[in-house]
């Protein structure tokens, strides 16, 4: 089915309404779910039957159960925007419609994906899934139409780097990718074998619940250098503390003495498991020199 | 010289009320106000106004202790009033001192009251007889005979006729105590221009040398506005309001501002002889147009701040400026406490128009300048809105003639009213002659502001915003700070200084591996070079280190990086719009760069090219050269706001857009289209196609030649001084070289077989010394010539061939320059 630019926008309108509605709604029960708490505390504190106080707490968690069920309502309903603006960006693509984007622009909503990616929220005890923080891929797994990849490309130089691209289409019979470049000025199509593509998190992991799905420090680890869209060998030097912060990594820099750059900013989104290659990912600075 | 008028006059019994408790208050109330002003200027003043004063002695009025003029004014209107209601017999009697005999063959001008009766008034009691006759011997014709002309006279212009023979004879008690040559001159002349009015019952116009107002464009008014919009305009609504009543506060000073006499400014050294006298003509203009018709009604007046411009100002400005601080801080405690901020804000804004009156290009003298519509209908409106009580207070503070706009106004001269209120609509009509109404552009704006937060596709896709406006964004939250920083060895710098340029040091040596870092440290913490910083999170994050040459007018970019992690974000535009407001806040008009090849692509998004404009002796020798690096120049226009620049052509540019919009709406038709070319017709004339009127087109809206000030017809010489120059520079051009001499044949044996008309610089430049060059098109043709030669002679990948083409482009331009060059 076609998606219009104006059907399109229209979808996203109906959903935004939706949130809006679901937030009220959130609002409305948090306050209810408040009043409870407190109304909790006072029976215990005046030693209230055990049986009665039973019954209260059933249904207060019920209560909560469907504050948290409206909340994962509105965020499905952000996740679905997203996949609306991403499939009108596919079909513009594939209709040839190439809006020329400038760099700053491109750099940014790079920048904004990643801020932008789902927080992965699970139910007690449940553990983070595969493409959630440093969890990897199944092997097995294959990354859908539209997703952001490394892959490992040859440029115009015909030397080979970590690129950050997109999947065009998965090519079965071949086991091989077909994916484009990111950024737009290189145009670039490449198809690729498997084991040079690795897809990058679907969800973010939330530090204060999930640490676990996060490289621990010192990991060598390929990082988005900021403000490109190439992958490079670094270092993680912190972790992030909170879900909305990125880590920080050390690039592997020849022009610094101890061979490492300060530390740089990069979300978890662009921060995966270090694959090695021939000759390694990226050679830090040598392709970074000034602009 | 007839003399006739002034001696008439000085018989005139008028002189008999003139008593001498009259004169002594005459001279006490000047004696007052030059100690108060302590100026003297304020002499031509005083002995206009207490002639004046003088000539309504009768009344009973106390001579005040300030506002003199007020009291002049007051005392004209009083005596004015009086003789209005004097009963008709007197009122005819004494229009028939300045009318014409009637009688047949007499050449009386006026009627002489009899001997016996010269002390006598006739504004005050004296009634002569219809019949009495002329005390002028060779008239002897009786009253009767004086104004017999004037027996269906209205009782208006019978009023008319009286206020301006009560202005003349004030005119002409003036015109005795002036004691300053010139003035006294003008006041014989207006006193002349008055009685041959009076004579003839006609309206006073002053023609004649003095040219007609208004005397220059923009005027001072246009520009003090200009100004607090150009200044000021980023300051909340309330700031401006203050700013505005600055500006309307100086306005009012000048225009009751008392003009010195040019003789009074002989001692001042720094007027040069035709300073003087322009200054000279000026002050004559101010007396005839503004300053005079203050007092008599009769003559149209003038505001000063509507008819002159930069040049009068230019001249007071100093003067004026310390009387006015002066006035300032002596008059801020009777200031209501509201209004104080005027005052407080007055030094600032007298300093603001001061530079900007010295500078040659300032934009708001520049005629085209235009603050937006929304900002002039603002003011106009507010100026509307504002209560009449409140322009008198503010008008208050600087000169004592407090009262003196409300109450001239309320006295009632239909004449004076009507020019007030033409003025400045005139001036407004004129500047719109071919734009849009402001309400069709408000309307569009308007459209904008609002199509901007109803825009649906900002839901699909995040908005492609410009280059500037995130990192203008960071700016004022304060996220990111510019700085300009430097070392110094004559004075202490800064612990944070130290750090900041030891921080840029860093960056420029990362993102510049090519430059040795010794060489990036000693030019950093030179002294004459400086660092603009772009500061983060109080690191810096990336800098433009340059080095100002005041002297030679141009700014050297030595380094421009910013640090990799930070880099497409537009910080490196920003920067770069920061250092052109910076170098053009300066005096500064040109950027020159050696770029490497990396940073060619850079430079030509800020606006550099490789096209040098500036004359190579101006940069060489002055500027560090490197091997394989082009050179590249960037001309900074001192009206525009670099770092604004964008989102103005942005916000222009959509406007624009919606005003084509709205055009399109209002004139949809579809038209069954053209046939005739079917039919075998070659072509049409553009205006025969249907529809095209209609929409508003029409033929040429503009003469095409306008911008052609010298053309063929135009002054010789001035046109022989332009070609002198565009010489002067083509030869001093890098690419001039070959150019400079003819071909010598002994080197280029073939030349002259190919090459039938040679020319050549030197050629060029004898041609000039004779006068061969009468016309503009003699001059590009041979200058032309010398380019097709090379082109025909040279093949295209040559030396040679490139220098004709760079130079025809830079003689293009210093022909556009000058405005010698047709397209």
């Amino acid at each position: 089915m076609p998606l219009t630019a104006e059907s399109a926008a229209q979808q996203i309108q109906d959903r935004l309404k939706d949130i809006q509605q679901h937030i009220h709604k959130v609002d409305n029960e948090r306050r209810r779910a408040e009043s409870s708490i407190a109304s909790l505390v006072r029976a215990q504190q005046n030693q209230t039957a055990n049986s009665k106080l039973k019954t209260l707490l059933q249904s207060k968690i019920l209560e909560a159960t469907q504050e948290e069920a409206t909340i994962r309502a509105a965020l499905a309903k952000i996740h679905e925007i997203r996949n609306i603006r991403n499939e009108r960006r596919i079909q513009a693509r594939n209709a040839g419609n190439k809006e020329a984007i400038r760099r700053g622009a491109l750099m940014k909503m790079v920048q904004l994906s990643a801020q932008t990616l789902p927080l992965f929220v699970g139910k007690p005890g449940e553990r983070a899934p595969a493409l959630c923080g440093a969890i990897p891929a199944e092997s097995s797994y294959v990354a859908k139409v539209g997703d952001n990849v490394a892959a490992l490309a040859k440029g115009s130089d015909e030397e080979e780097n970590w690129i950050l691209a997109e999947v065009v289409q998965f090519l079965h019979r071949q086991n091989k990718y077909d994916v484009i470049d990111i950024d737009e000025e290189q145009k670039d199509r490449h198809v690729l074998s498997k084991r040079k593509v690795i897809p990058l998190p679907l969800m973010r992991a939330n530090p204060e619940t999930d640490g676990h799905a996060l490289f621990p420090k010192d990991t060598v680890v390929m990082a988005l250098y900021p403000q490109t869209t190439c992958f490079y060998k670094a270092i993680v030097h912190r972790l992030p503390q909170m879900a909305t912060e990125e880590y920080e990594v050390l690039f592997e820099d020849s022009s610094y003495l101890n061979g490492y750059a300060e530390p740089l900013p990069v979300a978890q989104r662009y921060v995966i498991a270090y694959k090695p290659t021939k000759k390694g990912a990226g050679s830090g600075s040598g392709n970074l020199s000034s602009a | 010289m007839s003399g006739g008028p002034a001696i008439t006059l000085k018989s005139q019994p008028i002189d008999g009320s003139n008593s001498n408790s009259g004169n002594a208050a005459a001279q006490q109330q000047q004696q007052q106000q030059q100690s108060g002003n302590g100026s003297a200027a304020a002499a031509a003043s005083a002995s206009s106004s207490s002639s004046q004063q003088s000539s309504a002695a009768g009344s009973s009025v106390p001579p005040a202790q300030e506002g003199t003029r007020q009291n002049s004014l007051q005392r004209i209107q009083q005596r004015k009033q009086k003789v209005f209601n004097l009963p008709e017999a007197q009122k005819f009697a004494k229009l028939s001192m300045y009318s014409a005999c009637q009688a047949e063959g007499c050449r009386c001008t006026g009627w002489k009251t009899p001997q016996e009766n010269r002390h006598r008034d006739v504004e005050s009691s004296y009634c002569p007889e219809l019949s009495e006759e002329c005390r002028n011997a060779s008239c002897r014709h009786p009253l009767r005979s004086h104004i017999a002309h004037m027996a269906q006279i209205s009782r208006t212009s019978m009023d008319e006729l009286l206020g301006a023979i009560i202005d003349m004879e004030n005119l002409f008690m003036s015109m005795q105590r002036v004691e300053d040559d010139d003035t006294k001159k003008v006041y014989l002349y207006l006193f002349r221009l008055l009685r041959q009015c009076v004579l003839t019952r006609t309206q006073a116009v002053i023609r004649g040398p003095l040219g007609d107002p208004p005397f220059e464009s923009p005027c001072i008014t246009k520009a003090v506005l200009s100004l607090v919009f150009y200044k000021y305009h980023h300051l909340s609504s309330t700031e401006l309001q203050t700013m505005t009543e600055v500006a309307k506060t100086f306005l009012n000073f000048l225009n009751h501002y008392n003009f010195e006499s040019p003789s009074a400014r002989r001692g001042d050294l720094t007027l040069t002889h035709e300073d003087a006298s322009t200054y000279k003509i000026n002050y004559t203009r101010w007396l005839v147009f503004c300053h005079v018709p203050a007092f008599c009604n009769s003559l149209r007046q003038f505001e000063t701040s509507l008819v002159f411009g930069r040049t009068l100002l230019r001249t007071v400005f100093q003067y004026m400026s310390q009387q006015l601080k002066k006035k300032c801080i002596s008059e801020r405690d009777r200031f209501p406490e509201d209004k104080r901020s005027i005052i407080t804000q007055m030094p600032k804004f007298l300093e603001a128009l001061r530079s900007e009156l010295l500078k040659d290009d300032s934009p708001i003298w520049d005629p085209n300048y235009r603050p937006p519509n929304s900002f002039v209908m603002q003011q106009r409106k507010r100026h509307q809105e504002l209560p009449p009580t409140s322009t008198i207070t503010s008008a208050s503070s600087t000169s004592t003639s407090a009262a003196s706009s409300g109450k001239r106004s309320s006295v009632g001269e239909p004449l004076q009213k009507r020019i007030k209120k033409e003025m400045p609509e005139r001036s407004i009509s004129t500047e719109n002659q071919d734009d849009l109404p402001a309400d069709v552009v408000t309307r569009a704006m308007k459209a904008v502001a609002e199509s901007k937060t109803t825009n649906k596709s900002e839901i699909l896709f995040p908005v492609n915003v410009s280059r500037d406006e995130n990192v203008k964004a960071e700016e004022q939250k304060r996220a990111i700070e510019f700085h300009v920083v430097g070392n110094a060895v004559t004075k202490p710098v800064g612990k944070q200084t130290i750090l900041w340029l030891l921080g840029l040091q860093l960056v420029f040596a990362h993102q510049l591996p090519e430059m040795p870092r010794e060489y990036i440290s000693q030019l950093v913490f030179d002294t004459k070079h400086k660092t603009l910083a772009l500061i983060k999170e109080n690191q810096p994050i990336g800098g433009i280190c340059f080095r100002p040459f005041p002297t030679q007018g141009f700014t050297e970019i030595v380094f421009c990086a910013v640090t990799m992690a930070e880099q497409v974000k537009g910080y490196g535009t920003h920067l770069m719009n920061h250092l052109k407001d910076y170098s053009i806040q300066r005096g500064i008009k040109h950027l020159l760069t050696f770029a490497d090849c990396d940073a060619i692509g850079y430079f030509k998004k800020q606006g550099f090219s490789k096209d040098i404009k500036l004359a190579r002796p101006v940069y060489a020798g002055y500027i560090k050269e490197y091997d394989s690096a082009t050179l590249m120049h960037c001309e900074l226009h001192p009206s525009i706001v670099n770092t604004q620049f964008i989102a103005v052509i942005r916000h222009q540019s959509e406007i624009l857009k919606e005003l084509i919009a709205q055009r399109h709406n209002d004139v949809q038709k579809v038209r069954p289209g053209l046939t005739c070319f079917k039919e075998g017709v070659p072509s049409i004339p553009v205006e025969s196609i249907p529809g095209l009127r209609e929409i508003g087109w029409k033929p040429q809206m503009r003469p095409v030649r306008a911008s052609r000030p010298l053309e063929e017809s135009s002054d010789p010489e001035k046109l022989v001084t332009s070609f002198a120059s565009v010489l002067q520079s083509v030869r001093q051009h890098t690419t001039a070289w070959p150019f400079l001499r003819p071909v010598p044949a002994n080197e280029v044996p073939d030349y002259y077989d190919h090459i039938k008309f040679p020319m050549d610089l030197k050629t060029m430049g004898e041609r000039l010394k004779k006068g061969y060059y009468q016309t503009r098109r003699l001059f590009m043709a041979d200058m032309a010539r010398i380019f097709s030669n090379c082109r025909f002679y040279n093949s295209p990948d040559t030396e040679y061939y490139r220098c004709a083409n760079s130079l025809e482009r830079y003689f293009q331009t210093k022909m556009r320059e000058l405005g010698l060059w047709d397209k």
